[in-house]
């Protein structure tokens, strides 16, 4: 007796099912990674998604979780495993996998921590999907996408760190908040390193074109009386007031790199503040010594020009007398992707990396 | 030419913000004057000519914006609450933001800090939302005027622990929600989602005193959801494209309607007149058994269901505020239909609407599928006359 199915259905063409062509992985399964797959989910954004991670009972619970909830959903195959095959062919990686901030702990102290679980991920990932570009979102999130780029082999313009989106976003919602209108309304990017040392670009920010340095020139200084900086360091502060309130972010994060895939997934050529390969600092250093003829210094001149031009917003001090750049080779700048394709300094960076992320100090301005 | 000021105002105008500003407002020389009207609102119109004295003393977002509205700004008209900030609570509230629902969203709990947190994560996203306003508090009158209330607060179910356990831990937790819901929101909808769903809506709509249209549990609208979905996988189609239905009690009495089962309108216990008996060669019983099953399965791996439950919610709260007329398998109450005479709240086919649940579908069931109802109800309603409400 025939099952249901075959006196149900004729099938037409007995191909082989085609591949995905916007399949969307997350490693990671923990509430960042999660608070992804559901933005990405109930935004419409991949045909299929693949969940990895190293806690089977876990990952097994949240894909069946997000499959019951099928009906709702335009993405026909939610699929999870703790081998990296069912990310094979994958357009985006998403990885937000690595050891969570704990409360007062600095992003910068979770390098080696992230860097160890890193060098099993990323391979994989690779492995599986040589076509996809990489989105990390795990933190230090600049130094992580450095890494990232360094073990997956993959060129500059595959590999994004999610980096300043979500302070930009933060610093949007804060702004409008004081001003009564909503963020989109409110332009202003932060820019830098994601976290304690980001820079607001105060010269930029305004609404419907209205200069807010040319209203109030005092903006983002402490001479201002309306405190305006006060934002931004809010806007640093909020990570750690939630996580302290609530034990972890996970929406705006989630929001925001739902945000960045749409972008990339739709080929929206969008502008985004995001981490990716800065090497502006050998072009700046070296136009600056064509300006002023050679300099015993190099970096510090360099660091003061950035300074002097607001780039920076604090003063490092790398006793290594490489490039002393917060994230090093990940400043990023207001674009996405590397069209910028600048002259690169070979090698400072893998020997900069570790050591200069265990001496870096940073002062405040 | 000058322009006098009005009485009381000693704003002097000059400093260089606002010299750049009327530069670029007027076009005129710098001597600017800006008048004022009675509530002190510089008047940019009628610029005229400026004594620069003082450096400006208007603020940016003065300079920035002008407040043309005398009157109060209108209130919200599509208000939602959600009751609770767990994992349920804010997964129905991620969902119904990114399916831009609501244009006001407000939060409830006892936990402050928790509630601060989430809140706090939810508005660092204003940017990617089209919700402007979240707000959240202990206190209900941050609730007041809302369209809708979700109740996902309460217990949860333990490991291998039955919905009808939490009973009366929930039963307490409502004696004090529903009250202050329904003090602030007079004329909102009810949406009771906390477990066990049949049995606390009906403690809510006694609590709140609302006719019954407008006190709703979330019900087998998950359960029909994972049949879909289970019957999907089985069929290699997408599960709305899958009809089946689930109704009765939402848990492990729930009713499969095998009758009903159909994909394009054609029924597949026509193909199979054997599907959900015990001598089906192709075991759809056991469909039926996983979705049963299925939350358990859940928090056993996990420790809690949130995903599907929110966006069950989050579909029922679009069809209410959006007016949808959908029909949907709800928890109301099913005094007189299908054999059932106890004040008893079970899930059927329903209409919903800003209205709330209007209508009821009658469904055509067997003679064994009515006495399950039947049986569900007697059980439902032994737990529930024992309450304390």
């Amino acid at each position: 007796m025939s099952s249901v199915l075959q006196k149900l259905i004729t099938p037409l063409a007995s191909s082989p099912a085609e591949p995905p062509r916007n399949k969307v992985t997350v490693v990671g399964v923990g509430q960042v990674g999660m608070a992804c797959a559901i933005s990405i989910l109930l935004r419409d954004l991949c045909d299929e998604l693949a969940l990895v991670d190293v806690m089977e009972d876990r990952l097994k619970g949240e894909m069946m979780d997000l499959q019951h909830g099928s009906l709702f959903l335009k993405t026909s195959k939610i699929v999870a495993d703790k081998d990296y095959v069912v990310t094979a062919n994958s357009r985006l990686v998403v990885v937000t996998a690595g050891v969570r901030q704990q409360e007062g702990e600095s992003r910068l102290n979770l390098v080696q921590r992230n860097v160890n679980v890193f060098k099993v991920i990323i391979p994989q990932i690779v492995k599986y999907s040589p076509n996809c570009t990489l989105i990390v979102v795990s933190n230090p999130v600049d130094v992580l996408t450095y890494v990232t780029w360094k073990l997956s082999g993959l060129p500059k313009h595959r590999v994004i760190g999610s980096g300043t989106n979500l302070d930009s976003a933060r610093f949007r919602y804060l702004m409008s908040e004081r001003l009564g209108i909503h963020a989109s309304s409110f332009n202003g990017w932060v820019l830098g390193e994601h976290g304690d040392t980001s820079v607001p670009v105060w010269s930029g920010a305004n609404v419907a074109g209205v200069n807010f340095q040319s209203l109030n020139p005092d903006i983002g200084t402490d001479g201002d009386k309306e405190q305006w900086a006060a934002t931004h360091k809010a806007v640093v502060d909020s990570a750690y007031e939630v996580i302290k309130l609530k034990g972890y972010t996970n929406w705006a994060i989630g929001l925001s790199v739902a945000d960045l895939i749409e972008s990339i997934v739709k080929n929206m050529s969008r502008v985004h503040p995001v981490s990716t390969m800065v090497k502006a600092a050998v072009v700046v250093a070296d136009s600056l010594e064509s300006e002023v003829g050679e300099m015993p210094d190099k970096e510090r001149m360099w660091r003061k020009w950035l300074w002097n031009h607001n780039l920076v917003a604090t003063s490092w001090d790398c006793g290594k007398g490489l490039l002393p750049f917060p994230g090093l080779h990940h400043h990023p700048g207001p674009q996405v992707g590397a069209e910028h394709q600048l002259h690169h300094q070979e090698g400072s960076a893998e020997v900069v990396l570790p050591e200069a992320a265990r001496n870096l100090t940073c002062q405040r301005r | 030419m000058e322009v006098n000021t009005r009485a009381g105002d000693d704003h002097q105008t000059g400093a260089q913000g606002c010299l750049r500003l009327c530069l670029r407002t007027t076009r005129r020389a710098p001597f600017m004057f800006c008048d004022r009207d009675e509530k002190g609102i510089p008047q940019f119109a009628s610029v005229v000519s400026c004594r620069r004295k003082q450096p400006c003393q208007m603020s940016t977002k003065e300079k920035l914006i002008s407040h043309v509205m005398k009157e109060e700004p209108v209130a919200s008209a599509n208000k939602v609450t959600v009751v609770g900030v767990g994992m349920v609570g804010m997964a129905c509230a991620i969902s119904v933001l990114l399916k831009d629902l609501c244009d006001e969203l407000a939060l409830v709990d006892v936990m402050e800090d928790k509630l601060k947190g989430e809140i706090m994560d939810l508005q660092h996203g204003s940017l990617f939302l089209k919700t402007h306003k979240i707000v959240a508090d202990k206190d209900y009158s941050v609730t007041a005027n809302s369209k809708l209330v979700v109740v996902t607060a309460g217990a949860r179910q333990q490991e291998g622990e039955s919905r009808l356990n939490l009973v009366q831990r929930n039963v307490n937790i409502f004696k004090f929600i529903i009250p202050n819901i329904v003090k602030h929101s007079p004329n909102c909808i009810i949406l009771v989602v906390s477990n066990p769903v049949d049995i606390l809506t009906y403690v809510a709509w006694k609590l709140s005193g609302f006719p019954r249209h407008r006190v709703i549990g979330s019900g087998t609208n998950l359960d029909s959801a994972r049949f879909r979905h289970l019957m999907g996988e089985k069929l290699n189609i997408h599960p709305s494209s899958c009809h089946g239905w689930i109704i009765g009690e939402h848990g492990d009495s729930s009713v499969p309607v095998w009758s009903g089962v159909n994909v394009a309108g054609v029924s597949l216990q026509g193909l199979n007149p054997q599907m959900g008996t015990e001598g089906d060669s192709e075991n759809w019983k056991a469909v039926h058994k996983e979705v049963v099953d299925g939350a358990y399965e859940v928090i056993r791996l996990k420790g809690y269901t949130s995903w599907a439950i929110g966006m069950s919610v989050a579909n029922l709260v679009e069809s209410i505020l959006k007016n949808l007329h959908k029909v949907h398998p709800v928890s109301t109450l099913v005094q007189g239909m299908h054999g059932v005479k106890d004040e008893v709240f079970l899930s059927v086919p329903s209409v919903l609407g800003n209205s709330g649940l209007t209508d009821v579908i009658h469904m055509t069931l067997k003679p064994d599928e009515e006495k399950q109802l039947m049986s569900s109800a007697d059980t439902l309603w032994g737990v529930q006359k024992e309450l304390v409400l």
